[in-house]
């Protein structure tokens, strides 16, 4: 076994931790409960929305209450930043995902990859999730801090499904399904990590004809924006009104701080589709329209 | 030992007493805003921010951080000094792509462990520069739609304090499985140093032509050639009809689009067109713009 192999070891064996370990922040226990301000508001549900209440840790952190495989409640953190779904050995055990005998790793008692038949919260139910089961000590020092159990940790490959609606102020969220594809990080990531180290290339396409040509930015981490070099006489961009010199620092929302921002903003622009467009000319912000014909 | 690492301090607890100062209402609550996001090779949510009106950097959205984190990297960038005799950092302003902004905002500058690892490995595909936690986001209510290319923000009536300073009193080390976890920072640069790091995406501008085009009857027709444009230069007329690009046969104008979405600006395409009766070749070399 020679030292790269060696590493893609270690790398395939961290990834878990440094995912799974998602972007959970331990923090501390505040003086009094953070979100006693205001009183709750309305949230509107669209039809086949299910709404979900949540509990706020004293941690700042969202808890809701889920079955698993009709056995619970188990106390889930809801973690817009985990990119995985993690469930703790006990609750794992508890609710069947895994069997007792199942080996565990030395390190935080990992058990690898499995998969949850029913995920259960409020009205919604979600089916074969997949999950990762682990001790993870970050939800085990919060656990031991709060003096309660947390069981896991609901991420991406949950929410991914929904349109999630997160409301602080009313403590609810609200899951609409969707058509998309979920994507498996353990899944994924390990083939990309076995592979070559060369940068994937792409060519950023606009959505239509505009007429302009922009340059790279001045002025560094204080640049606004990236400078129209030339506008074509006639064009959509020269019919909205973009002159040379504008610094260009939004196409339909997006910021163009470089060359690529502006292209990528403008392949989100659709033939015919009226796009605002801000720059900056004499120091004063304008918001042009402009129309791409169709072209290239 | 946990209790210890995160026991609140006595100066704190009377901070936390002391009467807020007035703040003035935030003019922009129950204001909405698209937010565009971008979707890490780690199923991270990445949003881009400007710090002070400096950036712009990309920052995670994450309901699993307590608050604002700044990487010291980020910090140093913009000259922002960390706070010597307090645990958070006063930010002026921070600014959202697609529109909202926060003023007067407290900053943790520090580098997460999950930041170290994942950016040394170059694992998400970009780099990540700082965390939005529960203090920034909980003056939103957040509507992510996986099906769309930004989120939607909507400014709250809700102040969200800072959570407490933990108490790191001296000699009180973290328990032992953090201890762990901490060392996975180092351990990924490591690894990234013998193996390499994961480079990140190289994005490329398509090349420009200058073509205005409709289709009728399934033709293709060159409806307009712009002034001055590569393919004015060329020799394209308006009112050509576009038969052949990069030699390939033309049926639809989607088809054509598909061809010209990996041209890049210097290339030379060929071209065969049809003007009345005759047949044209012709070699366009793109330029730059869109």
């Amino acid at each position: 076994m020679n030292a790269n192999t060696v590493c893609r070891r270690i790398r395939a064996g961290m990834l878990p931790l440094l995912a799974g370990a998602l972007a959970l922040l331990p923090g501390s226990t505040p003086a009094d409960s953070p979100a006693t301000a205001t009183p709750a508001k309305k949230v509107e549900a669209r039809p086949e929305a299910s709404i979900v209440s949540f509990e706020m840790l004293a941690t700042n952190h969202m808890v809701v209450r889920a079955k698993i495989n009709d056995k619970g409640p188990f106390a889930l953190i809801f973690d817009v930043g985990a990119p995985i779904t993690l469930l703790s050995n006990r609750a794992a055990e508890d609710s069947g995902v895994v069997k007792a005998s199942t080996p565990r790793s030395f390190l935080f008692a990992m058990r690898g990859e499995a998969e949850v038949e029913t995920l259960k919260v409020g009205g919604l139910t979600a089916k074969n999730v997949p999950v990762i089961v682990l001790d993870h000590p970050l939800l085990k020092a919060m656990g031991q801090m709060l003096g309660r159990r947390l069981d896991g940790i609901m991420g991406y490959t949950f929410f991914a499904r929904y349109r999630t609606t997160i409301d602080y102020q009313s403590r609810t969220m609200t899951f609409e399904p969707v058509e998309t594809k979920v994507r498996n990080l353990m899944k994924d990531l390990p083939d990309r990590l076995a592979g070559p180290r060369v940068a994937k290339h792409r060519v950023l396409a606009p959505g239509g004809l505009w007429g302009l040509s922009v340059g790279e930015a001045e002025g560094g981490l204080d640049a606004r924006g990236i400078p129209v070099r030339s506008v074509l006489t006639d064009s959509p961009a020269a019919l909205a009104g973009l002159k040379p010199g504008d610094i260009l620092t939004t196409i339909d929302g997006r910021w163009t701080t470089t060359i690529a921002d502006a292209y990528a903003a403008a392949s989100g622009v659709a033939v015919g589709r009226a796009a605002p467009v801000v720059v900056l000319r004499d120091g004063h912000e304008l918001t042009l329209t402009v129309r791409p014909s169709e072209g290239f | 030992m946990n209790r210890r690492l995160w026991r609140l301090g006595l100066v704190l607890v009377l901070a936390a007493l002391a009467p807020a100062p007035e703040v003035a209402r935030d003019p922009t609550i129950g204001k909405s805003y698209q937010v565009p996001y971008r979707l890490t090779d780690t199923n991270h949510f990445l949003v881009r921010v400007r710090v002070n009106g400096k950036g712009p950097f990309n920052f995670l959205v994450d309901t699993g951080a307590p608050a604002l984190y700044i990487s010291t990297d980020t910090a140093k960038k913009i000259g922002l000094e960390p706070a010597k005799n307090s645990f958070w950092t006063p930010v002026d302003r921070l600014e959202f792509e697609g529109g909202a902004r926060l003023e007067h905002i407290k900053a943790r500058v520090e580098d997460p462990f999950q930041l170290i690892g994942m950016n040394a490995l170059g694992l998400p595909g970009a780099s990540i520069d700082g965390i939005l936690g529960f203090t920034i986001l909980a003056r939103f209510r957040l509507e992510l739609d996986p099906t769309r290319d930004r989120m939607t923000w909507t400014r709250l009536d809700y102040e969200p304090k800072e959570p407490p300073v933990p108490d790191r009193a001296e000699g009180d080390g973290p328990p032992a499985e953090m201890g762990a976890m901490n060392l996975l920072g180092p351990l990924a640069k490591f690894a990234a140093r013998v193996v390499g790091k994961q480079p990140e995406e190289q994005l490329h501008p398509r090349g420009f032509f200058g073509l205005e085009l409709s289709e009728e009857g399934g033709e293709i027709r060159v409806s307009r050639v712009l002034a001055d444009s590569p393919a004015a230069k060329a020799g394209v007329r308006s009112g050509d009809r576009l038969l052949r690009l990069h030699n390939r046969d033309l049926a639809s104008l989607k088809g054509a689009r598909e061809i010209v979405a990996e041209v890049k600006p210097g290339d030379r395409v060929p071209l065969v067109l049809g003007r009345g009766a005759e047949k044209l070749d012709l070699t366009l070399t793109t330029g730059e713009g869109f």
